[in-house]
């Protein structure tokens, strides 16, 4: 609770979570109230935004506002879901490592410095390449899985330096198991830092979805704002003009990804008192 | 990723009229060449065995020029578009961001939350912007390509003019998501550096601040070039993809054009090639920074 | 004997937007050439930000107040900082940090440290000659001259501790500032920089030091004089022996008597035989700062503020109530 309420003393956290909660839950609101679909088409190739479509259709005669708000809901929840599940493969492998130390943590941190080296996009672009179906959920799958050494890195540094701090020192002599330990005096320790982490991760996870689209290895039969991008490139909407085709979408994938570092900034100001002014 | 590619290469020449017996021996003859008929695992073996060689097979929707060849004609354009402006953009970045922590004030309250900002947009979608600003609504730079496609490459001053506004977009991209992301970094760092005892010290000895900042400019740029190592593979990635935005002829977009025809080779290929760049520029910074952090060439003496 | 130094009623505060720390609150001393002057004091008497305030750089939240310091007849308070960087900070005043660890850019060969340090004052002297200069330097004062060729880290503690002393005295500054310079280091290092010092002066390669400490073995190996501070003033200054055995001040004798005995951590405790802490430094303190764990209270310590009174020649003292004198 206390930690909480430092947390929002930060203009920066405040700013950050309200713009990318308005997003969030603003587009499942309207998704799941409104009847409105975004497949169905509605105009011609590319009509200007009007009254009625404020923000004008797409090559396929679509209306962009409703693909947009459906798109933002789809790349936020593909970020989130990606960010959780890297986030939680990279404190598994991180804590364990930094924990442990000795032959473990050099296993385990050379495979990390392996797949931080070999870069993501590659084993990205493959794993897609060879999937049957990009469903929604397998993207988000993909892009998790390749995205996790970069927490387990983060992770590992923080585990290790809690490793010598005297209350696991006293709970190593009072006999408790390194099991035990790691969930009761490691990972509380860290759950600020690994959120942090999270929130990073999730803004990756959206950029990701996003590349992979552009690509043309994004998911199929939805609509995000990477799968939006992808059409406005391949339908010539840059070079003809059609600048409501592609801006809202490049602008959303920037404001989503702004708000989130803003709250890892802000969090890093709160918890590191070395860049408090 | 479903459909047999043979069908594809087959299929095309059928749409020029061929008997069906004629496609069917072609069919074969294909499926025998790219070794499809042999065992997944002999496949697999002997795209290993060929790699080793250097050889990456031909490409499917280009059929029958080598994915070698393809690769060899974009790989000068590509980089040539990375190298320079990932450095330049690192380089401005870190200088941005030492700057922004030394001055602190009005500098680091614009530029601040403007690199933040800058940095968190995609390469892609800064590329978007700046193709359909400069390309469409003021028409000065072109919007597509590597070259006018109505000229012959030489090396005539035209011709280098040209190629040079093409390549002033995607190179600015890339530049600019570039210096926002070191630029963030470094200010981070440098804010650390600058209340360390040594910066203190050589305060009380007089010595002036333009010098203070080299010292720590280099200092803080230490974990910047190791940061840069590790997140090369994230930028590379990018950069390709502002490649296919302009659709520059390099890597990226032959990259993309084989994935939109599921040409194998040409994705092994260009996947493979991008991941041996990636890991021969990481050798190259690992040595660089072994020359630059003398507590690390120590260390290796002592070795 | 010359005067060299000569400070007025001297005070620096750390001012923040909520608040203000009255850290130096009018200091006054003098300094003679060829003297070395220790100061003595409880960790948060202000001494440190004394001996920080001297280069009149005043890093914020640090603010120069009001006072002046004169230095050869000039008061310094009065430059702008590019005529103190320029003139004053290295060929006049000069200090010895405190920890050596990381007082030294770690990336950097003593060598080209002392190439800069030169450079910036004397524009004009080619690298050579600096490199000969300093080289002549460690050979007279019997050091490796191979540390010159070394990074930071590849020296020992002592040696980079000797090293920062070199550096720091290679503009031949007529005012060392040394706070602590010998705090991080073993017995043996520390009287090797204590002789390094000595030896300095004597070769007038400095012209005075002052010592800051609370270690006061350290002070009466090297001292001349000892100035003692408490909760932002100097309450006494006299020779080494008058402080050491015979103070006038009640609460500089209670330093002395419980700095006889050097402790490990002493600093973090408080004073043995007097009970209470230091006076909030936020706030004004009306009459004697020490009159509420002073032993030898009286009415009329906290009606006025106490002045420094001199008792005999070269000895001041901030009481009005003073011991061991003839009444």
């Amino acid at each position: 609770m206390k930690t909480l309420r430092i947390l929002f003393s930060s203009g920066k956290v405040v700013f950050g979570l309200s713009v990318f909660l308005f997003l969030f839950i603003g587009s499942i609101t309207f998704t799941a109230l409104s009847s409105k679909d975004p497949t169905e088409m509605v105009g011609n190739l590319y009509d200007s935004p009007s009254k009625e479509y404020p923000l004008g259709t797409d090559n396929f005669g679509r209306d962009v506002l409703v693909e947009l708000i459906h798109g933002i809901k789809t790349s936020v929840i593909v970020g989130l879901s990606a960010g959780i599940l890297a986030t939680l493969i990279g404190t598994i492998i991180g804590t364990i490592a930094g924990f442990t130390g000795k032959w473990v943590d050099n296993v385990l941190n050379s495979l990390t410095n392996l797949f931080l080296v070999i870069p993501s996009f590659v084993i990205l672009v493959l794993l897609a390449v060879s999937l049957q179906k990009r469903s929604l959920f397998l993207v988000t799958m993909v892009i998790g899985i390749t995205s996790w050494p970069w927490t387990a890195r983060a992770v590992r540094a923080q585990a290790s330096s809690l490793k010598t701090r005297e209350h696991i020192s006293m709970a190593k002599l009072n006999g408790k198991g390194n099991l035990n330990i790691m969930f009761t005096e490691v990972l509380p320790y860290m759950l600020s830092y690994i959120f942090m982490v999270f929130v990073i991760q999730s803004a990756g996870g959206i950029l990701n979805e996003a590349g992979l689209s552009m690509l043309g290895l994004g998911p199929e039969n939805t609509i995000s704002l990477g799968v939006m991008l992808s059409w406005a490139l391949n339908f010539e909407a840059v070079r003809t003009g059609a600048w409501w085709a592609f801006f809202p979408a490049v602008f959303s994938i920037a404001v989503i990804t702004f708000s989130l570092y803003l709250v890892n900034i802000g969090m890093d100001e709160v918890f590191n008192p070395r860049l408090r002014k | 990723m479903p459909g047999n590619p043979i069908t594809g290469i087959v299929s095309k020449m059928a749409s020029g009229g061929a008997p069906s017996d004629v496609l069917e021996k072609l069919y074969n003859s294909y499926i025998q060449e790219f070794g499809l008929d042999k065992p997944l695992y002999i496949q697999f073996w002997d795209y290993l065995v060929k790699v080793l060689h250097g050889d990456l097979g031909v490409s499917f929707s280009l059929y029958p020029i080598r994915v070698n060849e393809i690769l060899a004609k974009a790989l000068p354009w590509t980089i040539a578009l990375q190298v320079p402006s990932i450095i330049i953009g690192w380089l401005l970045g870190n200088f941005l961001g030492v700057t922004a922590a030394y001055k602190k004030g009005k500098f680091d309250s614009v530029l601040f939350p403007f690199s933040l900002f800058i940095s968190c947009i995609p390469y892609y979608c800064l590329a978007i912007i700046l193709l359909y600003f400069f390309g469409v609504v003021l028409h000065i730079l072109p919007t597509n390509g590597g070259y006018s496609m109505n000229l012959v490459p030489s090396f005539s001053i035209s011709f280098i003019l040209d190629v040079l506004k093409h390549y002033f977009l995607p190179f600015l991209s890339i530049v600019l998501v570039t210096i926002g992301g070191q630029a963030v970094g470094m200010r981070e760092m440098s804010i650390y550096e600058l209340n360390t005892d040594y910066v203190n010290y050589s305060k009380s000895l007089g010595i002036k601040e333009s010098k203070i900042i080299r010292y720590v400019f280099r200092n803080a740029m230490l974990p910047q070039i190791t940061g840069l190592a590790l997140s090369l593979g994230t930028m590379v990635g990018g950069a390709l993809i502002v490649e296919i935005v302009f659709s520059y002829p390099g890597v990226g977009t032959w990259l993309f054009n084989g994935i939109r025809q599921q040409d194998y080779p040409l994705i092994q290929g260009g996947t493979l090639l991008v991941t041996m760049a990636v890991l021969t520029a990481n050798f190259f910074i690992d040595i660089i920074y072994s020359f630059v952090d003398p507590r690390i060439k120590a260390s290796q003496i002592e070795e | 004997m010359k005067e060299l130094l000569s400070i007025r009623n001297f005070k620096a505060y750390y001012q923040t937007s909520s608040e203000e720390v009255r850290a130096v609150d009018g200091i006054s001393l003098d300094l003679n050439e060829g003297e070395i002057l220790g100061i003595a004091g409880e960790s948060g008497c202000g001494k440190s930000t004394f001996s920080i305030s001297l280069s009149c750089l005043f890093p914020p939240p640090l603010k120069y107040i009001s006072g002046e310091i004169f230095l050869d007849g000039i008061d310094i308070t009065k430059l702008n900082t590019q005529e103190i960087r320029k003139s004053i900070l290295g060929p006049k005043i000069s200090f010895i940090p405190q920890s050596s660890m990381n007082a030294l850019n770690p990336t950097i060969r003593i060598r080209n440290f002392a190439i800069d340090i030169v450079k910036q004052h004397e524009p004009k002297t080619t690298r050579e000659n600096i490199i000969h200069r300093v080289i002549e330097r460690f050979e007279s004062l019997s050091l490796p001259k191979d540390v010159l060729n070394r990074y930071p880290f590849e020296l020992s503690g002592g040696m980079r501790q000797r090293t920062l002393v070199i550096l720091s005295t290679i503009m031949n500054p007529e005012i060392v500032i040394a706070d602590e310079p010998t705090s991080a280091l073993d017995v043996s290092s520390q009287r090797e920089v204590i002789e390094l010092l000595k030896i300095m002066v004597k070769k007038k390669i400095m012209k005075s030091l002052i010592f800051i400490t609370h270690e006061l073995p350290i002070l009466r190996q090297i001292a001349d004089g000892i100035a003692v501070m408490y909760a932002g003033q100097i309450v006494e200054i006299g020779s080494v022996s008058d402080i050491l055995f015979n103070a006038h001040h009640p609460y500089a004798d209670v330093l002395m008597s419980s700095m006889i005995v050097p402790e490990k951590g002493m600093r973090e405790k408080n004073l043995p035989s007097v009970s209470g802490t230091p006076p909030d430094l936020r706030h004004a303190i009306k009459g004697c700062r020490f009159a509420d764990r002073c032993p030898e209270f009286k009415k009329d310590c906290r009606e006025k503020d106490i002045e420094m009174v001199e008792l005999t020649k070269g000895s001041f003292v901030r009481c009005i109530h003073p011991l061991r004198t003839k009444k």
